[in-house]
């Protein structure tokens, strides 16, 4: 291993200080027993995490945002590997035009999606319902899935799928038995990318969100915009330590390095 | 009565003929070599026997059975991959075991079978490791274990050495020969290697732009090349150009530079455009003044087997090689007396040669 230099320790310091920074902040200022946002703040106090379980209101946009979150992802997912497949393995007209449009969501403005969206839903007139939403959302993590899929897809061998079928597999046998665990890493990665994008979107969402159907981060900028107390702090909180836990568990199971980066040979 | 049969095989790429009207017949328990040059079309051959390739014409006939259009699952064969393809996710074990568990076979029986296969291969006992964690060799192992442990009734090899070094490649040959003599299965290699398709094969099927232009048994194929491609292709040779000048029934004279060479067993039209060939092993050494001609040694290379040597001489440059005796044959720039038998002397014409090479 390679000895880090004073400076670059000091560099890598900095640097984390710099994320990690706001995010120790707004945590602090969640257990304020006071009603404003205030840092330093005098008396420990749990009582913005008791608005939060009362506000059933947050807690229905965190349901529907978890909610939302497997359902497009896993959908996109679900795209994602015949899509991926495809593009890697044969050499059809038109590919590199697919594989851009498949990819498209990444480079349209949010905002311009979010407006896209809002307007060919009120025409189409069916707005406001929770797959409307699911539809917006897979459009938008789609690109993230097939991007990861796709790493793992171009890689693999052709002769391992042959090799299957030549040993007697139907075609769905050889791709659920040797394909897929093949490029289960970037399909996972792919998953989890797509998901954390689906939790986290909310400029798209904001046009197209209904009181009905009023996402996590929506019902944060809702609340925001309209009062500023440390209730918005406490959710923060609750997010931060459940993703934390969230990636402990992942990385035990599975090993995030190998989900995100890729499977080390 | 052939065991497989290729028929009028065609498979075209756009305007590309990949395989040209191919046809081959095989006999139970033959070992067949497809032998050529990388495009020749040796593996779309392959590939269209496996089922993976769905030629453009043509019909596949497997023990009476047509199969030309059968899904490749359906059709038994077993294949050893260039790049092995086994798969990674899971043990030697459970790789030797997917074609039996896919055919229906009991538990109980898989595992008696995937012991009998890796016993065949050598490898007892590495039933629980990963691919991984094996040599080139054992891989390779594993490979034709997990494609003859469903007893298939066609074995394909796809280049199966060519991952392996030299050494190992020669043990392999060898091994796998015996395997397949002692199974009786029939089997097709596709390869590159002269010395492969020899090693192993019962005949050799030469290849060349998506036709067999010989099929013969090694040693015919060796000594009595039908052209200067499979006679390239098979080994080395001396080719000397020439024309016919004198002919019967019989012979042949042909006319090379100023020496008239003598080639019994052929016929040919008077003055006719020639190449006459020798292989380097058929070509002897002899006393100064002795020989038919001689020359000027201009290399000579030890290879432990073998000296190779290099003699300039009124035919142009002549290789040669001689086995290693115990005693180094003479040093570069003496002068030598060089003979050969003329049985030992091939004629093909020159337009093919011209046409081919």
């Amino acid at each position: 291993m390679h000895k880090n230099g004073f400076f670059s320790l000091l560099f890598h310091a900095l640097f984390v200080t710099f994320i990690v920074a706001p995010l120790v902040v707004v945590m602090a200022m969640a257990f304020t027993s006071k009603g404003y946002l205030s840092l330093p703040t005098e008396g420990l106090s749990l009582r913005w995490f008791r608005a939060l379980a009362d506000n059933q209101e947050m807690l229905d946009a965190f349901a529907l945002s978890i909610k939302l979150g497997l359902a497009s992802a896993t959908i996109a997912a679900l795209l994602a590997i015949p899509a991926a497949l495809a593009i890697s393995r044969y050499d059809f007209p038109g590919r590199g035009a697919v594989t851009g449009f498949l990819l498209s969501p990444l480079m349209i403005p949010s905002v311009v999606l979010g407006i896209a969206f809002l307007r060919f839903f009120s025409l189409a007139q069916i707005g406001g319902s929770f797959w409307a939403l699911t539809l917006t959302h897979v459009i938008v993590v789609l690109p993230y899935a097939l991007r990861l899929t796709l790493a793992s897809t171009i890689g693999l061998e052709r002769d391992i799928e042959h090799a299957a079928l030549s040993l007697g597999a139907s075609r769905w046998t050889a791709f659920y038995r040797v394909v897929l665990p093949r490029i289960r890493t970037g399909v996972v990665g792919g998953w989890m990318l797509a998901f954390i994008q689906s939790f986290d979107e909310l400029t798209m969402t904001v046009f197209v969100a209904t009181p009905g159907t009023t996402t996590l981060p929506v019902a944060m900028y809702n609340q925001i915009s309209q009062t500023i107390d440390p209730l918005i702090t406490a959710v923060s909180t609750v997010l931060i330590v459940g993703t934390l836990l969230l990636m402990l568990i992942l990385d035990r199971m599975v090993g995030l390095d190998r989900v995100l980066i890729g499977e080390g040979k | 009565m052939a065991f497989l049969t290729l028929e009028g095989i065609v498979k075209t790429y756009g305007t590309f003929r990949a395989i040209d009207g191919l046809n081959l017949e095989v006999r139970h328990g033959e070992f067949i070599a497809l032998l050529g040059p990388s495009g020749c079309g040796k593996t779309t051959t392959l590939q269209s026997i496996a089922g993976f390739v769905q030629p453009t014409e043509g019909r596949i006939v497997l023990d009476g059975r047509d199969i030309t259009h059968v899904r490749p699952e359906q059709r038994g064969l077993g294949i050893v991959f260039q790049s092995y393809a086994l798969f990674p996710h899971m043990t030697v074990a459970q790789n030797i075991s997917f074609g039996l568990e896919m055919r229906g076979v009991p538990t109980a029986e898989r595992g008696k079978r995937v012991d009998e296969a890796l016993d065949l291969v050598r490898l007892a006992g590495l039933g629980e490791r990963y691919p991984k964690a094996l040599s080139g060799g054992q891989r390779q192992r594993v490979a034709i274990a997990r494609a003859l442990a469903i007893r298939p009734n066609l074995l394909l090899l796809d280049e199966p050495m060519s991952n392996l070094d030299a050494k190992l490649r020669e043990e392999m040959h060898i091994e796998l020969r015996a395997i397949q003599r002692e199974l009786g299965i029939t089997t097709i290699l596709v390869t590159h290697d002269q010395v492969e398709a020899m090693t192993m094969s019962d005949r050799i099927a030469v290849m060349q732009k998506g036709r067999i232009v010989q099929i013969d048994t090694p040693f015919e194929a060796y000594e009595r090349p039908h052209s200067p491609f499979a006679s390239a292709f098979l080994g080395k040779t001396n080719a000397f150009a020439g024309a016919v000048q004198l002919r019967n029934d019989r012979c042949c004279h042909v006319q090379v530079h100023d020496t008239l060479m003598h080639v019994p067993h052929e016929d040919r039209t008077l003055g006719n455009d020639v190449n006459v060939y020798i292989r380097p092993e058929k070509i002897r050494l002899v006393a100064l003044g002795s020989g038919r001609f001689s020359g000027r040694v201009r290399l000579r290379v030890f290879l432990g087997n073998l000296w190779l040597m290099a003699v300039e001489s009124r035919l142009g440059l002549v290789h040669m090689t001689l086995p290693n005796l115990g005693t180094p044959p003479p040093e570069e720039g003496s002068e030598v007396g060089l003979d050969w038998s003329d049985d030992d002397l091939r004629l093909l014409d020159r337009e093919v040669a011209h046409g081919q090479v």
